[in-house]
């Protein structure tokens, strides 16, 4: 990595939520398990997904609603929607 | 269900460019429109690469030029190859206000600003989970327990159709249907965009990159400089990107912008925000099997309009005009008495007619060429390589047409090769 290079916490850093307390994203662990590619770890692009001993850990707040690991999830373990209330991210310079 | 007593013309799910113009439309020839906004407040939750094109705002909103929120005309566009530390670039400066830089969310609000004072009710804070329907008609939406009734409906929803979804109109998207955007807007002062990307007053560039930029994935870079800040990024087909992209994402554009030939911009310059969205991309597959139905209209991103050449993206413009015809198509249903199907269907006419499905059609290869792996690999390196044969120099001089075979032969791209892919190009793009 260049000292360019920015940490992708950092780079989140400059974003503004209104975190909803009701999860949007929700995950089947069951289905999850069977997944041997896991494409949303790499794909998300908040880095919401990672792996912990072999078992997917997800976080919702730092989500910037693209919808990319609905789409990616070979076996629809991952429930996604948009955020209630007008919460979840908040873009001014997109 | 708790069901809000006032009944409108048009409901309009999404005040994004597509939404917000088809209420702006609506609500200016005297149609009782309500638009529902699921962020904080309209254009909260858009993303796009960050140039417009112009003509098409220009006929919806006669003072565009004069009142809306343009950063920069793009007055320098420009193609580069990256491979390795090289960059291979065409740079074509001549462009006269026909497009422009801003950031989306401006935009955004502000053509829904246009809506409200034409008319139209906005509510924020909304998010429509599905369609109220009587039989086949669609009489409303539904946001989570309350509902409220319209004549019709205009889904502008976006790319993620939670709505249409639901309602059974489309299959959930499949990764082969779109691409990925991920994208910084980052500080940069006005003197150095001046000063780097050599622009005067109000000038801007729009640059894209293919190549190395997404480690050979099907897709490329942008960048688009805007009144003080730079937007880079860069889109990536995701189905290729399922099976090769082998870091994560986030990091392609930190390598973007660190590039040897890239960094002088970005020096010093810190991040004002981060942001992702999908991108229609097989938009003859990703289209609803209809744009109209009973009481219904589809227009923008969920109705697959966008093009998306590798060189250039077009999404806003189309969006917009897309929420214009539906607005148009609704005006003329009215005149027929009613938002049957039947009466609706004008707005598929509407569309055929306009650029957004003369351009879909004459660019519908696109798609499968942005498949062919070497337009983002080999081709690239056979640039960089050519350029090196010809200016590279210590002693001796070699001649152009010797330099552009030892490329193709250092980069494995035999005499078939190169034609077969140069009729490609030729015939789809």
């Amino acid at each position: 990595m260049s000292a360019a290079e920015q940490r992708l916490e950092d780079i989140l850093n400059n974003d503004i939520w209104d975190v909803d307390p009701q999860p949007h994203i929700t995950v089947d662990n069951e289905k999850c398990k069977k997944c041997n590619t896991k494409p949303c770890v790499r794909l998300c692009p908040a880095g919401c997904y990672t792996v912990s001993d072999n078992t997917l850990v997800f976080s919702y707040e730092g989500c910037v609603e693209c919808g990319t690991c609905r789409v990616v999830c070979p076996l629809e373990a991952i429930h996604w929607e948009f955020p209630k209330s007008g919460r979840g991210i908040y873009f001014r310079f997109s | 269900m708790a069901e809000i007593p006032a009944k409108f013309d048009a409901i309009v799910i999404g005040s994004g460019p597509a939404g917000s113009s088809s209420a702006y439309y609506l609500a200016s020839k005297g149609f009782k429109v309500l638009m529902l906004e699921r962020g904080r407040s309209s254009g909260s939750k858009n993303v796009f690469g960050g140039r417009v094109y112009a003509a098409p705002l220009k006929e919806i909103y006669p003072d565009f030029e004069k009142s809306a929120p343009i950063h920069r005309w793009v007055t320098r566009e420009k193609v580069s190859f990256m491979h390795g530390n090289e960059l291979v670039s065409l740079d074509y400066e001549g462009n006269d206000r026909k497009s422009f830089t801003t950031y989306l969310s401006q935009l955004t609000g502000w053509m829904a600003l246009k809506a409200e004072n034409a008319g139209a009710a906005i509510v924020t804070d909304i998010t429509v989970t599905g369609l109220l329907m009587d039989g086949n008609r669609v009489t409303g939406v539904k946001a989570g327990n309350e509902s409220v009734k319209a004549d019709v409906v205009i889904d502008a929803e976006g790319v993620n159709r939670l709505v249409l979804e639901s309602a059974g109109i489309v299959p959930p998207l499949k990764p082969s249907h779109v691409a990925l955007g991920v994208k910084e807007v980052v500080k940069v002062e006005p003197d150095v965009i001046a000063n780097e990307f050599g622009l005067g007053e109000g000038e801007g560039m729009a640059w894209a990159v293919l190549g190395d930029v997404t480690a050979g994935l099907p897709g490329g870079g942008f960048i688009y400089t805007n009144k003080d800040s730079v937007s880079i990024g860069l889109v990536v087909l995701l189905d290729s990107a399922i099976d090769g992209a082998n870091e994560d994402i986030y990091k392609y554009v930190e390598r973007f912008k660190s590039h040897p030939k890239l960094i002088k911009y970005f020096k010093d310059s810190r991040i004002m925000e981060y942001s992702a969205h999908l991108i229609p991309e097989d938009v003859w597959s990703l289209m609803p099997p209809r744009f109209y139905y009973d009481g219904l209209l589809i227009a923008g991103d969920a109705a697959g309009f966008l093009l998306n050449l590798g060189y250039t993206y077009r999404g806003v413009d189309f969006a917009a005009y897309s929420g214009y015809l539906a607005g148009r198509a609704v005006e003329q249903a009215h005149g027929h008495g009613s938002m049957s199907a039947e009466n609706l269907s004008v707005y598929t006419k509407l569309l055929e007619q306009s650029f957004i499905m003369k351009n879909l059609k004459r660019f519908s290869g696109t798609h499968k060429l942005m498949r062919n792996r070497r337009l983002f690999t080999v081709y690239p390196a056979m640039m960089a390589s050519l350029m090196r044969h010809i200016y590279s120099l210590d002693y001796e001089s070699q001649k152009m047409f010797s330099a552009l075979l030892g490329a193709a032969k250092e980069n494995g791209a035999g005499p078939f090769t190169l034609l077969s892919d140069g009729i490609g190009v030729m015939r789809h793009l």
